[in-house]
């Protein structure tokens, strides 16, 4: 089922659905643009886990969906892929989280020779979304790589999004959630990265969340925001902010919060049980220079 | 027609029975399975079917392409409810069948059929929801106690719903089993039903998580020359292609639930045996969403912040 989009409402904030088989929009120099596609095949996989070196990918990796925002005339992009938020996560490799059924596995027997894998199950990541400016295809087929050139300034900043005029009901005109990757730990839990976006007359804003819990153990929830309002500059501002929440069950439970996994399934509802560990604010300003 | 046969019927409707009906078919079913070996003996041909989870519209398609059931003989490898939208219906539909047809059904219990993984994954909060009361949930999770281990196919396919363990080398170590129990969270009976075959280790590998086995080639080989078996089939990972073999044919991991969690993508496959165990994979996709009053494809929009 399609969402239900006013024409008028389309009409009157100069906004276009595209038409050429994709699912999106163009609106005020920016084409938004989702892409849902299935999980890998086993040959992909192999050849995930060659580039990555990696042995082990999260159980659903959604590696043809994608999130694209781009801004027309600057060429600037910003996207989400689960390619490069698992380079995240085996740049950043955190040590494996003990489930609680491994204090009474220590007193198991050991079989012969057994081999302890020690990777980060969990695939947490610091991924925040991926960004190219003005890098043109022609520069990127030579293979010719303009690292400095190409990759983006975000500053850091004081200006917060304004969840408030976020909270006005404008109409939505475009709207998606694409998951990135998903794994359910072997049923101890969920990992999941996804990315929400919705468009309005004002403005664009999108979400991306990873979200963990492991069962009895730990929560943890990495959510990064971006919003642009449009304007008429050739020099849009995108506001980023990411906020990382992190809290034990065991921590959860001294403060007389429920400690069974049930309570925490949904985690926009309980995100603010998690104490914030990380907050911060950045601007990345696209520049036209034609 | 008797009230089975009516039970059957409406089940297939994906109508849940009443409360009373459901305590009624446990109780039936109590009887049958108790009966049961932890190493189920199970004759050729038979149709071996892997994880469901509540997806009770793909089931329908699994018996569109395996055939009904008592004409086709089936062996399934446990995970039937959680994650699908009716847990409810899946499981009391093949239980119905169990009842009905015993010797035309197998039932083999996988790692969630616990009362501890329910409580997280789905079946637990669907019997409140479509009951009012979490009767039908102990009924059920009752029954789980007396489901079978594994299966033995013409002494030739051992089937189980997770994998190997090193507590165990020979069948008649898990015969031993006293398995009327909720999954424990270590030993034998939960490796049976947890643990994976895993390519980067040759013997056993231990989990990150610090719980849960991995066994490698190495280990396949020694079980199946030890019991004098052809391969072994499980389930419980998903597979994008339905099924995978691994090991040099010596194990392989079966999947039945298409597009899996109503958005993977991934097919489903089924293996059937005939007489003389030739094998023959059958491939299925999901049922169309318009037969199953599926979920909206784009979620609907929200003013998250």
């Amino acid at each position: 089922m399609e969402l239900e989009v006013d024409d008028k409402d389309l009409k009157a904030a100069g906004a276009e659905i595209l038409t050429d088989g994709h699912h999106g929009l163009r609106i005020h120099g920016w084409e938004i643009v989702s892409y849902k596609g299935s999980i890998l095949k086993s040959s992909s996989v192999i050849t995930w886990e060659e580039k990555l070196e990696t042995s082990h990918l999260p159980e659903m990796v959604f590696g043809e969906s994608c999130l694209v925002l781009k801004h027309v005339i600057s060429g600037a992009k910003i996207h989400f892929n689960a390619f490069d938020a698992l380079t995240g996560w085996k740049k950043e490799a955190l040590p494996p989280v003990e489930v609680p059924a491994a204090a009474q596995w220590k007193f198991r027997s050991k079989p012969f020779q057994q081999v302890i894998l020690d990777y980060d199950y969990t695939f947490t990541t610091p991924y925040c979304g991926s960004e190219t400016i003005g890098l043109d295809m022609e520069k990127k087929d030579s293979g010719e790589i303009l690292e400095a050139s190409c990759s983006p300034c975000w500053e850091d900043c004081e200006e917060q999004i304004d969840v408030v005029a976020l909270a006005s009901k404008e109409p939505i005109l475009f709207y998606d959630e694409v998951v990135l990757y998903e794994d359910e730990l072997a049923d101890n839990g969920v990992s999941l990265l996804t990315v929400k976006v919705r468009v309005m007359p004002s403005c664009w804003f999108l979400l991306l969340r990873f979200w963990l819990r492991v069962d009895g153990v730990l929560m943890r929830l990495r959510d990064t925001r971006m919003h642009c309002a449009f304007s008429d500059s050739a020099n849009p501002v995108i506001l980023r902010e990411s906020c990382w929440r992190e809290a034990t069950f065991q921590a959860l439970a001294t403060k007389g919060y429920p400690t069974d996994a049930a309570s925490y399934s949904d985690p926009s509802i309980i995100s603010q049980k998690l104490p914030v560990i990380m907050h911060k604010t950045q601007k990345l300003v696209v520049q036209s220079n034609l | 027609m008797s009230d089975l046969d009516r039970q059957i019927e409406q089940l297939k409707r994906c109508e849940p029975l009443k409360e009373s009906e459901v305590k009624a078919l446990c109780l039936k079913a109590m009887e049958i399975l108790v009966e049961e070996s932890n190493v189920q003996r199970v004759d050729a041909p038979v149709t071996i079917c892997g994880d469901i989870h509540g997806q009770f519209y793909d089931m329908k398609e699994l018996f569109k392409v395996g055939g009904d059931c008592p004409k086709t003989s089936y062996l399934f490898l446990g995970d039937f409810v959680d994650r699908g939208y009716y847990s409810v219906e899946t499981f009391l539909l093949l239980l119905a069948l169990k009842v009905r047809y015993p010797d035309r059904i197998t039932l083999i219990r996988g790692n969630h059929e616990s009362r501890q993984i329910t409580q997280v994954y789905g079946f637990y909060d669907e019997c409140l929801r479509k009951y009012g009361s979490v009767n039908v949930w102990r009924y059920c999770t009752d029954i789980f106690d007396y489901m079978s281990l594994s299966a033995l196919i013409e002494n030739k396919v051992f089937s189980v719903h997770g994998g190997l363990s090193p507590a165990i080398s020979t069948l008649d170590q898990i015969r031993t089993i006293d398995r009327k129990q909720e999954v424990p969270h270590d030993g034998a009976m939960c490796d049976l039903l947890w643990s994976d075959p895993e390519d980067i280790v040759d013997g056993w590998g231990l989990s990150p998580r610090g719980a849960g086995f991995l066994f490698g080639g190495s280990v396949v080989t020694s079980f199946n020359h030890s019991n004098n078996i052809d391969y072994i089939c499980r389930a419980h990972q998903l597979v994008m292609e339905g099924y995978k073999w691994m090991f040099r044919n010596q194990i392989v991991t079966v999947w039945s639930a298409p597009n899996y969690c109503y958005r993977c993508g991934n097919v489903a496959a089924i293996l059937e045996l005939d007489e003389n165990l030739n094998k023959q994979f059958r491939v299925f996709d999901a049922a169309p969403p318009e037969s199953r009053g599926a979920p909206a494809k784009n979620p609907a929009p929200d003013y998250f912040l």
